[in-house]
């Protein structure tokens, strides 16, 4: 049964990166704007487009460049950069611990804020804090994830400058690490000062990316946290002598998650694609900062690599939030 | 006489829009009584219970004294008054389907209060929780208090609900109509079962039903609501002794009750001069 369920589970993974291949391998070339162009100097001879452009195969046909593509990602080749000049697996690899760590603690940070915001919400209920929270969650909501990056560089980066507004982490800092996970292999070893630094940087970003997540799932699990508080067993943990705010965090709150933890498995998908133009805002060396570059050079190996990532990463958080959900609700754990 | 276990005086509850669900109510429990609070839909029955458990919905208002145990419930602080109530009185809810938390196990919401409140060493609470279930004739003890509430069916919800209430020794017992959401066969059963552990127990039990033929089952004495008021406290064998006893519309409660062993049983529900007579009397 379970064997059964991951082999499918596969299968619709395996159809799903395909059909991302074909549409942004298709989609690319039918673009307007040429590679080659991009790499030659001007008043270069039709004989020198012709001879790069057999070297990079842009002179067969479609399907048959598509065959070639295919056929080398199947063993793991992704192609070279054309504008770098690097295997793509190995620049796109590079690049992916910083987006994945930004996301993370923009996730986290989300969670963390939504959360507040429910259980205060639904602790105060039909009271003023409610309000205020029902107001931030408004307000939250009506401004995109960059205008809050604006709006953040101007508070603490331009009147009150406590946090870095550019880069991932500051130049000058020796960085001896053996993976690009600053954060996790900083903390893991110990070394603070670069923690610190990264975390400097990351935390407008992060923020920026969180907000709008944030007053997504405060009104979503507040919502759920009101229902819940209206059942019977809310009002049995209370005779208990629960208080209203242990009954909300100890009783009602692994029951009102669930469709929050819905929400969080679509919205995070979102969230990854909005570091994209998060990143360039505050010139964060990640994987959407590098999409963006590679979008403006029609670098097109690089351009399949990086959306292919994207595709297997929002793959891989669906599956992360059903196996969740599973944890959650006892009642999904048979049959 | 000992002291009541319970004691309300001129209780009233008011809702924002200045109703009184609850119009200055006074009602006396004695130590081991099975006190029957009965009424019809809106008669306040279980707001009653509702404030002698603290937990009116928001917003309403509520004046008077509730005595529980010779302590004066709303003299106290929040916290306190919860702790108090958590000490000595326990709740049997209407719906077992929705009074167990779907994601926690049985035997952790059977031993908790019993952990918090007491501080009984975990292994106590549990072995106390097996007990009364077996006392409440669920057979595979083991297995229910393994299980989460989606694994039970309702009349088995209902007893670990009622072990449960019995669990941290209280005082008193507020039985919210804890039959009414279960089949006929199964309240007779869950009746029985509350009657065997109240009678061991001997603790005293609010039991808010409107059915009557429950009251002739369970109580000793009723009090009878009517409009937030009380219209009497009677003796249970009295008012069913059909001797003429009680009031006139506690007699047509009674009446009204259908009769399930008979087909050709008549419709009878309470007269409207009966209910004339008594709105005339309760605004005197």
């Amino acid at each position: 049964m379970l064997l059964r369920s991951i082999i499918s589970r596969l299968i619709a993974v395996a159809i799903t990166l395909f059909g991302v291949a074909v549409v942004v391998f298709t989609l690319i070339r039918v673009a307007p704007g040429n590679p080659i162009a991009m790499m030659l100097p001007p008043g270069a001879t039709a004989a020198d487009i012709a001879r790069l452009e057999a070297l990079y195969g842009f002179d067969k046909s479609l399907p048959e460049q598509f065959v070639i593509w295919l056929k080398a990602v199947a063993q793991g080749d992704f192609g070279t950069s054309i504008i770098m000049r690097q295997p793509v697996a190995e620049l796109v690899l590079e690049r992916l611990p910083a987006t994945l760590e930004l996301a993370l603690m923009a996730l986290l940070l989300a969670v963390a804020l939504g959360g507040l915001g429910a259980v205060v919400g639904a602790r105060f209920r039909g009271r003023s804090p409610e309000l205020g929270v029902d107001l931030g969650v408004g307000v939250g909501l009506s401004v995109p994830d960059f205008l809050w990056g604006l709006l953040l560089i101007l508070l603490f980066g331009v009147l009150w400058p406590v946090l870095q507004i550019s880069g991932r982490v500051d130049p000058r800092l020796a960085v001896d690490l053996s993976t690009n996970f600053y954060i996790i292999e900083g903390l893991l070893r110990g070394q603070w000062r670069l923690v610190q630094d990264v975390l400097a940087h990351m935390l407008m970003p992060a923020l920026a990316l969180s907000l709008p997540l944030a007053a997504m799932i405060a009104q979503v699990l507040k919502q759920s946290l009101k229902a819940e508080l209206h059942l019977d067993y809310t009002q049995l943990a209370r005779v208990r002598g629960l208080s209203e705010t242990r009954v909300i965090v100890s009783e009602a709150l692994r029951n009102a998650a669930l469709p929050t933890l819905t929400l969080i498995g679509v919205q995070f998908t979102f969230l990854i694609g909005g570091t994209v133009i998060v990143e360039r805002l505050f010139a964060y060396e990640g994987l959407g900062n590098m999409a963006i570059e590679a979008v403006i050079n029609r670098d097109l190996p690089l351009i399949q690599g990086i959306v292919l990532l994207f595709a297997l990463l929002f793959i891989v958080i669906n599956l992360a939030v059903d196996l969740t959900y599973g944890l959650l609700n006892p009642r999904l754990r048979h049959g | 006489m000992s002291a009541p276990v319970l004691e309300i005086s001129n209780l009233s509850v008011r809702l924002p829009n200045d109703l009184k669900v609850l119009n200055t109510v006074d009602l006396r429990v004695e130590p081991g009584e099975v006190r029957a609070l009965v009424g019809e839909s809106g008669a306040g029955k279980s707001m009653l219970g509702k404030a002698v458990l603290g937990i009116l919905p928001a917003g309403l208002r509520q004046t008077g004294r509730i005595t529980v145990l010779g302590q004066a419930l709303d003299q106290l602080p929040a916290s306190v008054r919860r702790r108090e109530v958590a000490r000595h009185v326990s709740l049997i809810p209407q719906d077992p389907l929705t009074a167990l938390n779907p994601v926690r196990p049985i035997a952790a919401q059977m031993t908790d209060a019993m952990v918090r409140i007491h501080g009984w060493p975990r292994r106590k609470a549990l072995a106390r929780a097996a007990d009364l279930l077996e006392q409440v004739h669920i057979r595979d003890v083991a297995r229910v208090l393994k299980s989460y509430p989606h694994e039970l069916s309702g009349g088995m919800r209902q007893r670990v609900l009622i072990a449960a209430a019995f669990a941290t020794e209280p005082k008193l017992i507020v039985a919210d109509e804890p039959t009414t959401a279960l089949d006929a066969t199964v309240q007779r059963e869950i009746l029985r079962i509350i009657r065997g552990l109240q009678q061991e127990t001997g603790t005293t039990v609010l039991f808010v039903t409107h059915d009557m033929g429950v009251v002739a089952q369970i109580s000793q004495r009723v009090t009878v609501l009517f409009g937030g008021r009380v219209v009497e406290h009677i003796d249970t064998e009295a008012l069913f002794a059909g001797a003429g006893q009680g009031h006139a519309y506690s007699r047509a409660l009674i009446r009204a009750t259908p009769d399930w062993t008979r087909s050709d049983a008549p419709f009878a529900p309470v007269p409207p001069e009966v209910i004339a007579d008594l709105m005339q009397e309760q605004t005197r």
